[in-house]
């Protein structure tokens, strides 16, 4: 038989009028993974697209959520916001997505937030900028974040410049939310221990020199310099520090104090640099399952990507405030992410145990791999920060801030 | 610190000099903004990454890059340019973005996107007249002037140079006095594209080596040609290093923030006082 075009219309019309349930059943729940593939978060956005594609499996062979699979539409960012914007719209306009998972730094959130928020639908991320808690950004309460806002890493930076002893800090921020954020959060933190502030600098991306930068802060004789930072600019301002040979020790975060910093740079000039990250729920059992799978999918630890534990711990959460919902209504899941994941109740680790707990009418506490996760009134979770010290190119864990 | 300021910016202005001076010849010559310069440079600084790694000679190294970046260039000409010539300037603009997606995303695939560095050995600066200066500037520098030295070599002691200049002046004129216009144009792509892969392996150098670096660059890059008159090698070399000098000498007076539009305001000031730019017209290459 041959098939005219005619005759594939009328075929095409005829399935429209098949009872729901036959559509249905091929209907299913999308989310977009909306990762920094490339650019400046690219040493992460592998993992996190990974993470969030494993979960989704592990989810879909525990039957799905209300009885429909989860499928995933990954985009890149780019790490950059005009890029993650076009891809963000693409999702949304042309896969119908109904969740936007993992966007990374906080330039693409900010830009991506509005429109997810236009299209009634939920953004999870991992960025650190304070803006993402209130109104505007956060206006209709639909975004979550899986890591600690710049804010709250000031506030550790802090804490960590008074347990090392340091008395006369500046600081430098990359000129951006999540830069600014930090700088501010530890200034703020810092002079709310009775403490002077010293010199602060905000400066450029792309800058071929940042020496003027530089001198200016050194010339205050800083003992510690507290960055608000990434990993390039970091690069080339250590490298001008180190040639400058002023001693001076540094508190970086460490999505910018990351072994490639130490690759480019070498062991000389990246020696005593503190290096701060949220960790990883690293004794939970969570974190064991996150560990297998992202052993199996990127062949490293999983401790070695803190965001991709906060992106199986986005799929896993939506899944189970899904499940909890018993909806598909952007209005109703959002209300449920906090019952599932905050306190009281059964705490459980998985999507299927929560998921059997749900089915017999318990209240369930999803402990994460990132963290225990429990979201404040803004949406936001307050992980613990792990204090590394580079020594010899090694970055050395030695003791954990709670703020 | 103005001094350390003074000689930053000079190392700087260099490198803008450079990119300029690709876009320059070519807006010269076969007459259009070359978008794809900047990426040129990109390949420049990633084909000296891997001769640097390679033998660890930053000699070596530029080599490889102007040899990396003239085939591109020269690459992006025959396939793309060649066959589009006589078209409107917008078209050769839309295809000369086109060139610098494609550079880019080869880039990208080939090297990945995550920044590499050059394993340069750092050292202290040297003390010269109370100024400090990091010997990696002075030997960047001497680079600079040599490719510079060369590049005007070409352009005004050869007869390929000559025949350059000519083709700019007057490309009809030239064609009826017996110049091969192909000669001429595989010519200057080369040396556009040499100059492009000095600035991006000196921008390599002394920041970090990613796919986006050159793209980044190339604003400041068309600025600078525009500053020193359209088409004008020695003016874009100038107006790069006076907004190379202006952009860091003036920045703990006007603050960090401000660093970039500072190099627009100068750009702008001097077009109003003088809309030919520093030196004038299309027969600057002259």
């Amino acid at each position: 038989m041959t098939i005219t075009r005619r005759l594939a219309l009328g075929a095409a019309a005829g399935t429209l009028a098949l009872p729901n349930v036959v559509r249905a059943q091929a209907e299913t729940f999308r989310i977009g993974a909306l990762n920094p593939i490339t650019g400046a978060g690219s040493p992460y956005g592998t993992g996190m697209q990974r993470m969030i594609q494993a979960a989704v499996e592990a989810i879909n062979s525990a039957g799905g959520v209300n009885g429909r699979r989860i499928e995933v539409f990954a985009e890149d960012t780019q790490t950059s916001p005009q890029a993650a914007v076009l891809a963000a719209k693409k999702l949304i306009e042309v896969n119908r997505v109904r969740a936007i998972l993992g966007t990374w730094s906080s330039g693409v959130s900010l830009a991506v937030i509005p429109l997810t928020n236009e299209a009634d639908i939920l953004l999870m991320h991992t960025s650190g900028a304070p803006a993402l808690s209130t109104p505007p950004a956060n206006a209709k309460n639909f975004g979550y974040r899986y890591q600690a806002t710049n804010d709250r890493f000031g506030r550790a930076f802090a804490e960590i410049a008074v347990r090392e002893g340091f008395r006369r800090p500046a600081t430098m921020a990359f000129n951006n939310a999540s830069g600014i954020g930090n700088t501010d959060g530890f200034r703020r933190a810092w002079a709310a221990k009775g403490n002077q502030n010293g010199e602060h600098v905000v400066y450029e991306p792309n800058q071929p020199s940042y020496r003027a930068e530089l001198l200016r802060v050194l010339s205050t004789r800083p003992d510690v310099i507290v960055m608000g930072s990434f990993l390039p600019d970091t690069t080339i301002i250590l490298r001008e520090w180190f040639q400058t040979g002023t001693p001076v020790k540094w508190i970086i975060p460490a999505w910018a104090a990351n072994p490639q910093l130490v690759q480019a740079l070498g062991p000389a000039v990246t020696n005593g640099i503190i290096a701060v990250d949220s960790v990883s729920n690293e004794g939970a059992e969570a974190f064991t399952a996150y560990d297998a799978a992202y052993r199996r999918a990127m062949n490293q630890p999983g401790a070695s990507n803190v965001y991709a534990a906060m992106t199986w711990d986005m799929a896993n959460t939506l899944a189970l405030a899904i499940e909890q919902s018993k909806s598909f209504e952007t209005g109703v899941i959002n209300a449920a992410i906090r019952q599932v994941a905050n306190p009281p109740g059964e705490a459980v680790s998985s999507f299927a145990a929560g998921k059997a707990a749900i089915a017999a009418g318990r209240k369930i506490n999803y402990e994460g791999a990132s963290s225990v996760l429990d979201f404040d009134e803004f949406g936001d979770v307050t992980p613990d920060f792990g204090v590394f010290f580079i020594e010899n190119g090694q970055f050395n864990r030695r003791y954990v801030v709670k703020i | 610190m103005f001094g350390a300021l003074l000689v930053a910016g000079i190392v700087h202005g260099l490198i803008i000099g450079l990119a300029a001076l690709a876009v320059t010849l070519v807006f010269g010559i076969a007459r259009f903004p070359n978008a794809a310069a900047g990426d040129t440079m990109t390949a420049g600084a990633y084909a000296g990454l891997l001769a640097h790694q390679a033998s660890g000679s930053l000699a070596l190294a530029g080599g490889a890059a102007v040899a990396a970046s003239g085939a591109v260039s020269l690459l992006g000409y025959l396939l793309v340019f060649r066959p589009l010539a006589r078209r409107p300037v917008a078209s050769l603009l839309v295809a000369a973005i086109g060139v610098a997606f494609v550079i880019r995303a080869v880039l990208g695939l080939i090297f990945g996107h995550q920044q590499q560095v050059f394993q340069v050995p750092l050292a202290w600066p040297i003390e010269f007249m109370g100024l400090r200066i990091p010997p990696m500037d002075i030997t960047l520098a001497t680079v600079a002037a040599c490719a510079l030295a060369a590049a005007f070599g070409v352009l005004h002691l050869t007869s390929i140079g000559r025949q350059m200049r000519a083709v700019a002046d007057d490309p009809d004129l030239a064609r009826v006095s017996g110049i091969r216009p192909l000669r001429v144009m595989i010519a200057l792509w080369l040396l556009a594209g040499a100059a492009a892969g000095i600035a991006g392996l000196m921008l390599g150098v002394k920041t970090v080596v990613s796919p986006e670096m050159g793209w980044e660059g190339l604003l400041t890059a068309f600025a600078a040609a525009i500053l020193g008159g359209i088409g004008s090698p020695a003016g874009a070399v100038l107006a790069g290093l006076l907004l190379g000098i202006a952009q860091e000498v003036s920045t703990p007076y006007v603050g960090f923030t401000y660093k970039i539009a500072l190099a627009f305001v100068v750009m702008l000031a001097v077009l109003l006082v003088r809309p030919r730019g520093l030196f004038g017209r299309m027969e600057g290459v002259r």
